[in-house]
């Protein structure tokens, strides 16, 4: 028996399914979209040749642009919101205060509630009659400022992007456990010349941690990029489209038989997403994928 | 200067800065930070569960009184209203089979990407971790195409493909960073008593990658659970609707009965919940290896 022969068989051979997969889940359906962008096709009949129409569309279209507005004013606030506080939180919690394992078990628990379960959950605090939060602003004698805070134009979209921005969790966990792997002797040494422990924070913590830091903000920024459960739920888009984003757009297009346009639409999310995911790299430093 | 003088010194230096003014009120302000974040994490998940015990009139006049008869008939109703059984069992069932497909060809996969040599293994490497960065949601036209030109439309068999398929990078980078762990003597024992590729895969790396493979596998479990666009996206009919979906429709059933529509939430969330208290530490361990290693 050749038993480098037989390896060459098995490699090959454990590598099929998972390749197969990636190559019709990842690779074939970005490939398509490319082609299906520049065609008209309604999903019945043979798709049509179009030229850039689709992208003329889209991109006179207001409410594809003010959905890359917003997808971009949510990808900023994740990564440089959300994933800061998220660090700060890991910094706070690598100095071991009290009770420091429940907060991370509690910090993390709405990570594992779906989606779709928060956004509902989230629609009955901002609810204009029963809400939580209109009683919370009534308990505090702060009952003028009660709000339909999903139905109206300047509250909506604030209210859909922020209610994630505290649910730190996630990246918490993330940067902790690289904080963690960091030698203790580095913050002993900074003891003994004088430095605080906020100024050990930003000259040792942050730039060692960095590669962890910068996964997180790039996961958050991409998140941003394909938000679709939180604004279909809370408003599907309303009110006058002021919470609309990219995914939602796409969405609705194919809902309305426009393959070609919703396609031209998933290009430009993937373009931005790339744009993001370069930026990153040669600016702030490498993430780990 | 010897190690017990540093620590001496180290210590004096941390008792010092623990009494200064200003660390004191910097200590309240990360209390305050960290009770906040506490309370903002539970307080209205709390609030809903208690909500869905009240009567709809007591939590139109006062949405933070407690009770005056826990209303538990609202769960009975919450149950059999929204048909959940029947979307908790197709959740199960596609999110079990999903998971074991998925882990059984990405542990393979690894085994074969992480301790083989040959042409393009790197370049696989880093093709199968950018998948994580791939933005899935716009793939909605292509996958839509796809699953219903092989048929699988509005069938469990479409989701537990997709499903499987969209899981693959970031288990396959998780189970790769453990794989690469486990030491080479021992496989090269195993070549020694005449073990093959395949028994080496089954007997020895598949065994000590465990711990990989069940955090892969918890988070893969958790995704598909929650899992909504391709939910909504790739299926019709109320027979193969997952509990996700069956969320969004809990608005129309229960209209305006908000607090049975508040218990099928509470009830929805509740196998994520024990999935979480029974299996943190692997979620918590698959998040890290998945970003800090590799």
């Amino acid at each position: 028996m050749n038993v480098k022969r037989d390896e060459k068989i098995g490699v090959l051979l454990f590598l099929l399914p998972v390749l197969i997969l990636f190559i019709a889940f990842f690779v074939y359906p970005v490939i398509y979209l490319i082609i299906m962008s520049f065609n008209k096709w309604s999903g019945f009949d043979a798709p049509v040749f179009a030229g850039l129409a689709n992208y003329i569309k889209i991109f006179t279209d207001k409410v594809f642009i003010r959905s890359i507005t917003n997808n971009i004013i949510w990808a900023l606030v994740a990564g440089f919101v959300q994933v800061p506080l998220a660090v700060l939180t890991a910094i706070l919690l690598s100095y071991k205060p009290r009770g420091w394992k429940v907060f991370r078990t509690v910090y993390f628990f709405p990570q594992v509630i779906s989606g779709v379960a928060l956004a509902t959950l989230w629609s009955a605090v901002y609810n204009a009659q029963y809400g939580m939060l209109n009683g919370i602003l009534r308990i505090l004698g702060l009952g003028h400022l009660e709000k339909n805070w999903l139905g109206s134009l300047d509250t909506a979209f604030p209210a859909v992007l922020i209610y994630w921005v505290f649910y730190v969790g996630y990246f918490m966990v993330i940067v902790l456990a690289d904080i963690q792997s960091i030698p203790e002797d580095y913050y002993e040494a900074a003891d003994i010349d004088g430095a605080s422990r906020i100024r050990q924070s930003i000259s040792i913590t942050v730039p060692l941690a960095k590669t962890s830091i910068v996964t997180c903000m790039l996961l958050a920024m991409i998140n941003g990029m394909r938000q679709f459960e939180q604004v279909y739920m809370l408003t599907n888009g309303g009110p006058s489209n002021r919470t609309s984003v990219m995914v939602l757009y796409l969405y609705k297009e194919m809902q309305n038989y426009a393959y070609g346009t919703s396609s031209a639409a998933a290009v430009v999310l993937i373009c931005v997403g790339t744009i993001v995911i370069l930026t990153l790299r040669n600016t702030i430093g490498r993430p780990n994928y | 200067m010897s190690t017990d003088a540093i620590r001496i010194k180290r210590d004096v230096v941390r008792i010092k800065r623990n009494v200064s003014p200003a660390s004191i009120i910097l200590n309240i302000l990360k209390w305050i930070f960290l009770l906040f974040l506490f309370a903002y994490a539970v307080f209205p998940v709390i609030w809903l569960a208690i909500a869905s015990l009240k009567t709809n009139g007591e939590l139109m006049a006062n949405p933070f009184s407690l009770p005056k008869v826990w209303q538990f008939k609202n769960y009975t109703k919450a149950i059999t209203v929204s048909g959940i059984g029947r979307m908790m069992l197709n959740s199960v069932v596609i999110s079990m089979a999903a998971t074991a497909l998925n882990i059984l060809i990405t542990s393979m996969a690894a085994y074969s990407v992480s301790r083989f040599e040959f042409k393009g293994n790197k370049l696989l490497q880093t093709a199968f971790s950018s998948g994580i960065l791939v933005p899935l949601n716009a793939l909605m036209v292509p996958y839509f195409v796809l699953i219903s030109n092989i048929g699988l439309y509005n069938k469990m068999g479409g989701l537990i493909l997709v499903y499987t398929a969209i899981g693959v990078p970031i288990s396959t980078f998780i189970v790769m960073g453990f794989m690469k762990s486990v030491p080479k003597e021992l496989e090269e024992a195993a070549v020694i008593d005449g073990a093959n590729f395949y028994k080496r895969f089954f007997t020895v790396i598949f065994p000590l990658s465990r711990a990989g493979i069940v955090t892969a596998g918890t988070f893969q479990f958790l995704t598909c659970w929650n899992e909504f666009v391709y939910a909504n996206l790739l299926t019709s009919s109320q027979t193969v609707r997952t509990i996700q979906l069956g969320i969004r429709y809990f608005t129309n059933q229960f209209s305006t009965d908000y607090v049975s529509m508040y218990a099928a939430i509470i009830v929805s969330i509740l196998p994520s919940i024990t999935a979480y208290v029974l299996f943190q530490n692997q979620i918590i361990a698959g998040l890290t290896s998945g970003a800090v290693k590799g």
